[in-house]
């Protein structure tokens, strides 16, 4: 069984993206295994020295490693993503690489109608960075709008057009996965890139 | 001209820092600018709100009292530090500080790329609706191969470079210009003169401190008179027993604000909650800017102006959120004078007029029908719409701004007011 992780872009425990996270890995438990990791306790992002990468950040780092595909959850703060979140991404293209050629999907809750679509857009560009060069499930858009409404008190998403929607979009991930492990010149391509990336550049 | 700039970088060294070290000293015979300081502020959460924090409240104070604000963001994956999004994240949520403030991006690094996906992904966080900056426009200063345009003594080599700088700095300096012109004719608009704070006490006025407890405090200092005594009124006489069961049974929600704008009374027979305009007894002797926020205050100026003026002697307004045929709130607030036709306060008054109406087609057998030729909101000028609404949404208890979605969340509240004179 293929194995993700989940990663919400928040650090407050009734997020709706974190719901919407539990909402798929117990609604997906017989298709794959989704383990939810809490990126609340990480630092603000500095440049630490190679020795004083705080061991959140290593710990959750070879959690993306092992897993076959990550799963972001970000809501939208400003019109983009919420810091904790970019700091949390930060982290992981800084000095270690686990996102490299790492099948990533996105999906995203939000308490007013648009359901994070610019923030959406921004993580793409962000994941697509030469610091951390994930593969990004492409034509997939998620968006929950008026997330506060949208589970029921089971955890369960009441609209059933976006279950159905959900349903395609997670069934395919499991095929991108697959394809992505075929694709071995753009994964060699993105780990050697990452290992370029120089960071003193501000 | 006071300006005041924030590096995008917790780090020890950085080039940002570095080029506003720069500017600060290259211009300082032109502008005032102070570099803050943000390697405390710690991660925004919600659920943990440091808004109060002597670190966030820094960057608030000095941001709100500066002409402008130049920042300089590195560019980390894309898009703009995860330090600075973070700070702009706090001056967006429980306080807006950027708001209306005129702003300048610029940025360095290390590559040739120099922070331009940086720079869009900033001006885009910038002009969102709860951060509200007022961002420069088209120039974009990109500060490339950062590590070697300095000299040793920090400052920029190329003439180049300082001579873009210069056009973008002066350029800057015309846009606050520009934007403080523009609020120089706003402030002469003479409501503005209404200050809401009570700095005017008239003869009235009774000269206690604001505390939870004014009335009974301003009662033992003026032997205000109460239970059975009597009072003589225009026109009977009540004993002040009766005259509290006289008003507490009136079918409105009654307020008495003073001609010092203060709110020295309201007819207090229901809880907070089960009112229809929210009130706390303990709000009782408050001036009119502490129980307003501060994006209503504009409005409330405006509809005081307008009675202690003369220009309207009652102001009509239905709340946001009335639901038609259903439930129909509405606020109104009349003038008081004395004998001498001097202003002497605002009477409002709240009421649901659905059951009146309601009740007045039951009795005489009629029902209501849209009229295709109405124009309800006809008399709704689109400058005042927006604090009308504000305001109404406030005297209703409902606080309606989240942080991503302050303009939707308020988009559908689209009563305005009707003004009716006398």
């Amino acid at each position: 069984m293929l194995h993700y992780l989940g990663i919400a872009g928040t650090n407050i425990q009734r997020s709706t993206n974190l719901k919407l996270l539990q909402y798929m890995k117990k609604h997906y438990s017989e298709e794959a295994v989704i383990e939810i990791v809490d990126i609340s306790n990480l630092p603000v992002f500095y440049k630490a020295s190679q020795d004083h990468i705080p061991e959140a950040v290593n710990v959750i780092s070879g959690k993306i490693r092992k897993a076959d595909g990550v799963i972001i959850a970000t809501p939208e703060y400003d019109h983009a993503i919420p810091a904790v979140l970019s700091s949390a991404l930060a982290w992981f293209s800084y000095r270690i690489h686990p996102f490299a050629g790492k099948p990533v999907m996105i999906v995203g809750a939000s308490y007013g109608s648009l359901g994070t679509s610019r923030a959406q857009a921004q993580l793409r560009q962000i994941l697509d960075s030469p610091e951390l060069k994930a593969s990004i499930m492409p034509s997939s858009e998620f968006l929950v709008g008026h997330s506060l409404e949208a589970f029921d008190d089971s955890g369960n998403l009441k609209n059933l057009r976006l279950g159905v929607q959900l349903n395609g979009l997670f069934s395919d991930f499991s095929v991108f996965v697959k394809l992505t492990k075929q694709m071995i010149h753009s994964q060699k391509q993105a780990k050697e890139q990452t290992k370029n990336v120089n960071w003193q550049d501000n | 001209m006071k300006i005041v700039a924030i590096a995008g970088s917790i780090a020890d060294i950085s080039y940002n820092r570095q080029l506003l070290t720069f500017i600060a000293s290259h211009y300082a015979s032109q502008i005032d600018i102070e570099l803050l300081e943000i390697k405390n502020i710690p991660m925004f959460n919600e659920d943990k709100d440091q808004t109060q924090s002597a670190a966030v409240q820094y960057l608030v104070h000095k941001i709100e009292s500066a002409d402008g604000v130049i920042l300089a963001t590195p560019e980390h994956n894309h898009t703009t530090s995860p330090a600075m999004k973070n700070v702009i994240e706090w001056l967006s949520y429980k306080v807006h500080p950027l708001n209306q403030k005129p702003v300048l991006i610029v940025g360095a690094s290390w590559h040739t790329q120099g922070s331009s996906r940086a720079q869009l992904a900033l001006r885009q966080i910038m002009e969102s609706p709860g951060v509200g900056a007022l961002v420069m426009p088209s120039d974009e200063f990109l500060l490339a191969d950062a590590k070697k345009a300095f000299d040793e003594l920090g400052n920029l080599k190329d003439s180049k470079t300082i001579a873009f700088l210069d056009t973008v700095i002066n350029k800057f300096i015309r846009w606050i210009n520009v934007l403080d012109a523009l609020q120089e004719k706003k402030k002469q608009e003479p409501w503005r003169q209404e200050d809401l704070a009570g700095k005017h006490p008239v003869e009235t006025s009774i000269d206690i401190d604001i505390s939870d407890d004014w009335v009974e405090k301003a009662a033992k200092l003026v032997k205000a008179t109460s239970g059975n005594h009597y009072v003589q009124l225009n026109r009977g006489v009540l004993t002040v027993d009766q005259l509290n069961w006289f008003l507490n049974t009136m079918p409105v929600e009654l307020t008495f604000m003073d001609d010092n704008d203060q709110f020295i009374y309201y007819n207090h027979f229901l809880d907070h909650d089960a009112m229809l305009a929210p009130r706390d007894p303990k709000q009782v002797g408050n001036t009119a800017d502490l129980f307003h926020p501060k994006r209503a205050v504009e409005h409330v100026q405006q509809v005081i102006w307008a009675l202690r003026q003369g220009q309207k002697e009652l102001i009509a307004m239905p709340v946001p959120g009335n639901k038609i045929n259903q439930k129909y709130i509405m606020h109104f607030y009349k003038a008081m004078h004395d004998a001498d036709g001097r202003y002497r306060g605002v009477n409002e008054w709240v009421l649901d007029i659905w059951p009146i109406v309601s009740d007045y087609l039951k009795r005489t057998g009629q029902k209501l029908i849209m009229d295709p030729d109405s124009k309800p909101d006809a008399t709704t000028s689109a400058s005042q719409s927006e604090p009308q609404r504000v305001l109404s949404s406030r005297v209703e208890g409902k606080d309606v701004q989240t942080i991503n979605d302050m303009k939707t969340s308020t988009a559908d509240a689209v009563t305005g007011a009707s003004e009716t004179t006398k």
